[in-house]
């Protein structure tokens, strides 16, 4: 028997009352550290999906596996990264990222102060430990959403949107920051956006989503052609641009044969 | 012209998000005051400037008005009488000691009702099964005039410190108790589940998030609701009392005493004022990070 895989959607289906989010049925296998892109019109059942790994939702039909192990209640394990309201504004910097490692009574004292150090350095908020979240750029206070959930010590990171309520620059300088956290912190990733660029220039693989609800149209691995570095070069480069126009027009079909139905 | 002015002014402080990267530079200061500009600018000082000349321009008409004999100061007495009378029933009528009795009652009274609503607003708002429960007895008392439940209150308790006690508990806490409810159905649903994602187990979630969320807005409706509380204080303390601020203005009253019940008067405003100032400084103090 092949090994289960690592985190598997098995036939998953989601409604609210009468109203269908997610289309049954929606399969999906991802790979230990893959870092994957939800990508699809905004309102569409992607984030549901997401929130369903996270376990704030419970499918209405199917089941969601880590390691094999249907996902119950939310758990360290699964980490979230919201848009906003992301930091606890009565805590610094510090005592946010500390709050991931609150509940852990497998730490010493000692070894919690090592990894608020390591992941404060890792997000590049070292110097503003001590700033409270209203003193700290809307990127940083992303960063520090990241830290807590890696030190929080979770081995999936959802990320619902993260990036959207940045400026142009900020985003692209974090999109950078966060393939680099990947790649030295490795964590599977479920990363969910409505950015045809972001999708793109983060992804090892994108999963195109239609308008609600949520089908799968497109799972395209991208990560044989553009590689594990993600540089800003690599944003300017040919292979970079026809994939982007390649999936934008996956995206344009899906939103526009929807609208005929 | 000014309004183009304000808003072009408005843009050129720096931004708060960059405020911890950039290098402190002398931030442009805008002196001008815009006292009639919608959402204008306005120094501290002529804000106080502005408060204390109209407080002043009252109190002066005020005193005008009864010198001037266009009214009968029987009926309105005039600043000055009133500080006189204040200062006379400081001296001669135990005023102090008055104000000193009412003000333990309103604060026994509002910690009774401040200790039954914060658990239960929080409950309420936390637990569907609890506000369905509670609500609609909690809106029918809300709405019932407390000087109306007067009589059978004394039915009940007698006509002790039970009874002021209960008169002025009756009047904050069923407010109180759904400004509970509404300050945590506020914090936001992201709290909750950074919280759970973490690892929290409900009860670490409510008391290390979700009430650490909610605390500056209910220390304000705690401000705000210890005022009202203070607004049934005749009530209570008209009710068979001998001592406090009610009693004083109630039995000057009956002499058409009025310049004493003016003094009683400024005296709650006085109370009121300083302990708000007092609260609004702890509430800036204990936020420091809004």
């Amino acid at each position: 028997m092949a090994p289960a895989p690592y985190l598997e959607f098995d036939g998953v289906a989601k409604y609210f009352g009468d109203l269908e989010v997610v289309a049954p049925f929606f399969n999906l296998n991802i790979k230990r550290n893959e870092f994957v892109v939800f990508l699809g019109p905004s309102g569409s059942g992607k984030t549901t999906l997401m929130r369903m790994v996270g376990g704030l939702e419970t499918p209405s039909y199917g089941e969601i596996r880590l390691h094999g192990q249907p996902i119950g209640a939310p758990d360290r394990e699964r980490g979230m990264v919201f848009q906003s309201y992301s930091s606890f504004p009565w805590l610094t910097v510090a005592e946010n990222v500390a709050y991931g490692m609150k509940y852990r009574l497998d730490l010493t004292p000692e070894r919690k102060k090592a990894r608020l150090d390591h992941y404060l350095e890792l997000v590049g908020l070292t110097d503003f430990a001590d700033f409270y979240p209203n003193k700290v750029s809307g990127g940083m206070r992303q960063r520090i959403a990241i830290a807590r959930t890696l030190a929080a010590g979770s081995e999936v990171l959802l990320m619902d949107e993260p990036f959207g309520a940045l400026d142009a620059q900020r985003r692209e300088g974090l999109q950078i920051e966060l393939r680099r956290i990947h790649r030295q912190d490795a964590k599977t990733i479920i990363f969910v956006t409505h950015d045809v660029d972001e999708a793109v220039f983060l992804a090892d693989r994108i999963i195109v989503f239609s308008k609600r609800p949520a089908r799968m149209l497109q799972d395209i691995d991208i990560s044989a052609e553009l590689g594990p570095d993600r540089t800003l070069e690599l944003r300017d480069s040919e292979t970079f641009f026809k994939l982007r126009t390649r999936i934008l027009k996956f995206v344009r079909e899906a939103t526009g044969a929807e609208e005929k139905v | 012209m000014t309004t183009t002015k304000a808003i072009l002014s408005g843009a050129s402080r720096a931004p708060a998000e960059n405020a911890a990267t950039m290098p402190r530079s002398q931030p442009r200061k805008d002196t001008r005051n815009q006292f009639f500009t919608f959402r204008g600018t306005l120094s501290k000082r002529a804000q106080i400037l502005t408060a204390a000349f109209t407080s002043l321009f009252v109190l002066g008409l005020w005193e005008l008005s009864t010198r001037l004999g266009w009214i009968n100061a029987t009926f309105l007495p005039p600043p000055s009488v009133t500080i006189e009378t204040l200062w006379n029933m400081i001296l001669h009528k135990n005023l102090l000691w008055h104000a000193g009795v009412s003000t333990l009652r309103i604060w026994v009274a509002f910690s009774i009702a401040v200790v039954m609503a914060i658990p239960i607003g929080i409950a309420m708002s936390s637990f569907r099964g609890v506000g369905a429960a509670l609500e609609p007895i909690v809106d029918f008392i809300r709405y019932l005039p407390v000087p109306a439940l007067v009589p059978l209150t004394i039915i009940w308790f007698g006509v002790g410190e039970t009874t002021k006690i209960f008169l002025l508990w009756l009047g904050t806490f069923f407010q109180l108790v759904l400004l509970v409810a509404d300050d945590m159905r506020r914090v936001p649903q992201e709290y909750v589940e950074i919280s759970y994602t973490v690892g929290a187990r409900p009860p670490q979630m409510l008391s290390d998030v979700a009430f650490r969320a909610m605390l500056p807005s209910l220390f304000d409706n705690l401000r705000i609701t210890l005022g009202w509380c203070w607004t049934y204080l005749i009530i209570a303390e008209i009710v068979a009392a001998n001592n406090g601020l009610g009693f004083v203005i109630w039995a000057a009253r009956r002499y058409m005493n009025t310049s004493e019940v003016m003094a009683g008067v400024v005296t709650i405003g006085l109370i009121g004022l300083v302990t708000d100032q007092i609260l609004r400084l702890v509430h800036k103090r204990l936020f420091r990070y809004l």
